[in-house]
């Protein structure tokens, strides 16, 4: 239902274009699910706003983003409006910011139900009463007519989750729905999603630095370095083998994964205006040979598992 | 939000203050002590007393009264005046602001341009060539409105656009215009009300200046700039009729200014503490 193919993006810097993603590319099937996985500034965000089509301005983008048919990267305004909310969902990272501060929340899960399904006022505030319930904010202690600064961090999420389901979607991006939240409300969050989604036979691209979190949720994995996709596959493959030197490095950083404390990856990822020439992950890297630092390595091999790694590590 | 009211002084003396001036304003509408333009040339120039409490001036009108619809007039004016301003500016900036580029661009140097013009001068040369009158007044004190509303909303709309919240609405399906409207215009309206009140004072003044030179309200009905313009060539011998609309102007204004610091010290805290 959603393939994007080959996926380019530059951003201007200071006025300067700058490659923020470079061939990426994603399937996620009708009721699918695709975690999106890697630090910071991987360009997570930026694959999910290329979907979305509101990528900063001034951004150039190359490649083909199919949505049922659909081209979004050639697709009008127009028509990217009527997608969004109504056929694409998307929960933001930040509970806090994501939401009106000046409008009641049952106004803001009511919003898209009158802009996309044309319900009266009435209809649309009941039915934004009975999703709030749905993700499990019911009174008496959560009330429609409540502001969100009245709300907790995972309460507001719980917001933010309602409205993007509201009109119910084919395809729901969560960019980082749990990293602002505290660690005992995360995986309430994390199951409501995944609940959410299976019940409405909904496709799922969820995005998260955090690699264990994907383990449970996703069937397929897309692991990103510096704007590429290092590592790809079903979520048993990729984690059976972890073949990218980076994928074991992000796997022993996360914090619910490791055994012992987790470990920080050493350094940093280098910018984007200032990527080396060859695997962007090569200065980290403890495999890494001189073909690493001469030549970007493709992403090779099956649907069921690619790696993009001159010296990948076998099966753990 | 009461209780944060009452700690704030200048906002209580500004809302005493103004609500005073038009409930004044809107008493003269149906009642002042003497009628305004009755003249009475056995008591002209009379000190305050009993019968005429601010006195009379050199036709022997009443200047109590006088005052009285001079408020009228002059918060007619300036209500008018910023409501011109306002009305064009304010979708002039949230239009510049959701649509940066050209058209923001447009809209800024058109502002820069207009204020390149010293406001109250070019109101002198509006009404002089459009003529005379408090229609010709509202409309030139008004148009120097529209930057000042443009420019403030587009600064605080801008600010507004780069919220999250705006981004979910887009992701939401909204277009920019509703996205204005629902989300941007609510979240700036504390900014706008504060610089209403001020743009409101400065109103009043540019009013008071244009009547003073004859351009404003025109004869007989009375405005405070007028009593000031009349009250010079008796300045030594009834200073009073200078200190009494000098006074009324100088009051408004402050009311005014009050209720705009005040309110911005109520709202601002508020809603920094909101998002
Ligand atoms: N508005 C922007 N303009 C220019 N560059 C940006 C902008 N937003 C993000 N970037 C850059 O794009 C890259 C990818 O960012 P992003 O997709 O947000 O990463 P992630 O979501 O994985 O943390 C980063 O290098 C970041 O610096
Ligand atoms: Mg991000």
């Amino acid at each position: 239902m959603l393939t994007v193919s080959d996926l380019s993006v530059t951003l201007p810097m200071a006025g300067v274009p700058v490659p923020v993603l470079s061939g990426v590319s994603l399937t996620l099937p009708r009721g699918g699910s695709v975690g999106l996985v890697g630090e910071s500034g991987s360009g997570k965000s930026m694959t999910a706003l290329a979907v979305m089509g509101l990528l900063p301005p001034g951004a150039r983008t190359g490649g083909q983003i199919g949505f049922d048919g659909h081209d979004l990267l050639a697709a009008p305004e127009a028509a990217l409006c009527a997608l969004r909310g109504r056929r694409i969902g998307m929960v933001f990272q930040e509970p806090m910011t994501a939401l009106d501060p000046l409008m009641r929340i049952g106004a803001q899960v009511a919003e898209p139900l009158r802009r996309h399904l044309g319900l009266s006022r009435a209809a649309a505030a009941a039915r934004a009463a009975a999703l709030l319930a749905r993700v499990g904010l019911a009174p008496p202690r959560v009330t429609p007519d409540l502001y969100p600064h009245q709300l907790s961090g995972g309460q507001r999420q719980r917001v933010v989750i309602a409205a993007a389901l509201a009109c119910g979607p084919d395809l729901l991006i969560a960019d980082e729905p749990t990293t602002a939240l505290d660690v005992t409300v995360q995986a309430q969050v994390l199951d409501l999603l995944a609940a959410l989604t299976a019940e409405a036979g909904m496709a799922l691209l969820l995005i998260t630095h955090d690699l264990a979190v994907v383990s449970e949720t996703v069937e397929q994995v897309l692991v990103m370095y510096a704007g590429r996709v290092v590592e790809s596959g079903s979520t048993a493959a990729v984690f059976a083998r972890m073949a990218h030197p980076y994928t074991r490095a992000l796997f022993a950083a996360s914090p619910h994964a490791a055994v012992g404390d987790p470990a920080p990856i050493p350094g940093v990822m280098p910018d984007p205006r200032a990527r080396p020439p060859g695997c962007a992950f090569a200065p980290r890297c403890a495999r890494a040979g001189g073909e690493c630092t001469r030549t970007v390595p493709p992403l090779l091999g099956t649907d069921a598992h690619r790696v993009a790694c001159f010296h990948p590590h076998a099966a753990r | 939000m009461k209780g944060s009211a009452w700690r704030s002084p200048s906002l209580l003396a500004g809302a005493a203050i103004t609500a005073v001036m038009v409930a004044v304003a809107l008493l003269s509408l149906v009642w002042t002590p003497y009628r305004p333009t009755a003249m009475d040339f056995v008591h002209r120039l009379a000190p305050p007393s009993a019968v005429h409490p601010l006195g009379t001036d050199s036709f022997g009108r009443d200047v109590l009264s006088m005052i009285m619809a001079g408020a009228q007039s002059s918060l007619t004016v300036a209500l008018i005046a910023v409501a011109v301003g306002a009305g064009l500016g304010i979708p002039l900036g949230a239009l510049a602001a959701a649509r940066a580029g050209l058209l923001d661009d447009l809209v800024m140097r058109g502002c820069d341009l207009a204020f390149a013009f010293p406001a109250l001068l070019t109101a002198v040369m509006i009404t002089a060539l459009a003529g005379p009158g408090a229609g010709n007044a509202m409309l030139a004190i008004g148009i120097f409105n529209i930057p000042v509303f443009a420019r403030v909303t587009r600064g605080a709309a801008r600010g507004v656009w780069a919220r999250e919240y705006v981004l979910a609405a887009r992701a939401a399906g909204r277009g920019d215009a509703a996205i204005s409207v629902v989300h941007v215009l609510p979240n700036i309206a504390a900014v706008l009300m504060v610089q209403a009140t001020i743009q409101f004072a400065l109103a009043i003044v540019a009013d008071a200046g244009l009547s003073y030179v004859g351009l404003g309200v025109q004869p007989p009905q009375p405005s405070w700039g007028r009593m000031l313009n009349e009250a010079q060539t008796f300045i030594w011998r009834a200073p009073l009729l200078a200190i009494f609309p000098g006074l009324a102007i100088m009051l408004a204004v402050l009311g005014l200014n009050l209720l705009g610091d005040g309110l911005q010290d109520l709202l601002d805290p508020r809603l920094r503490r909101a998002r």
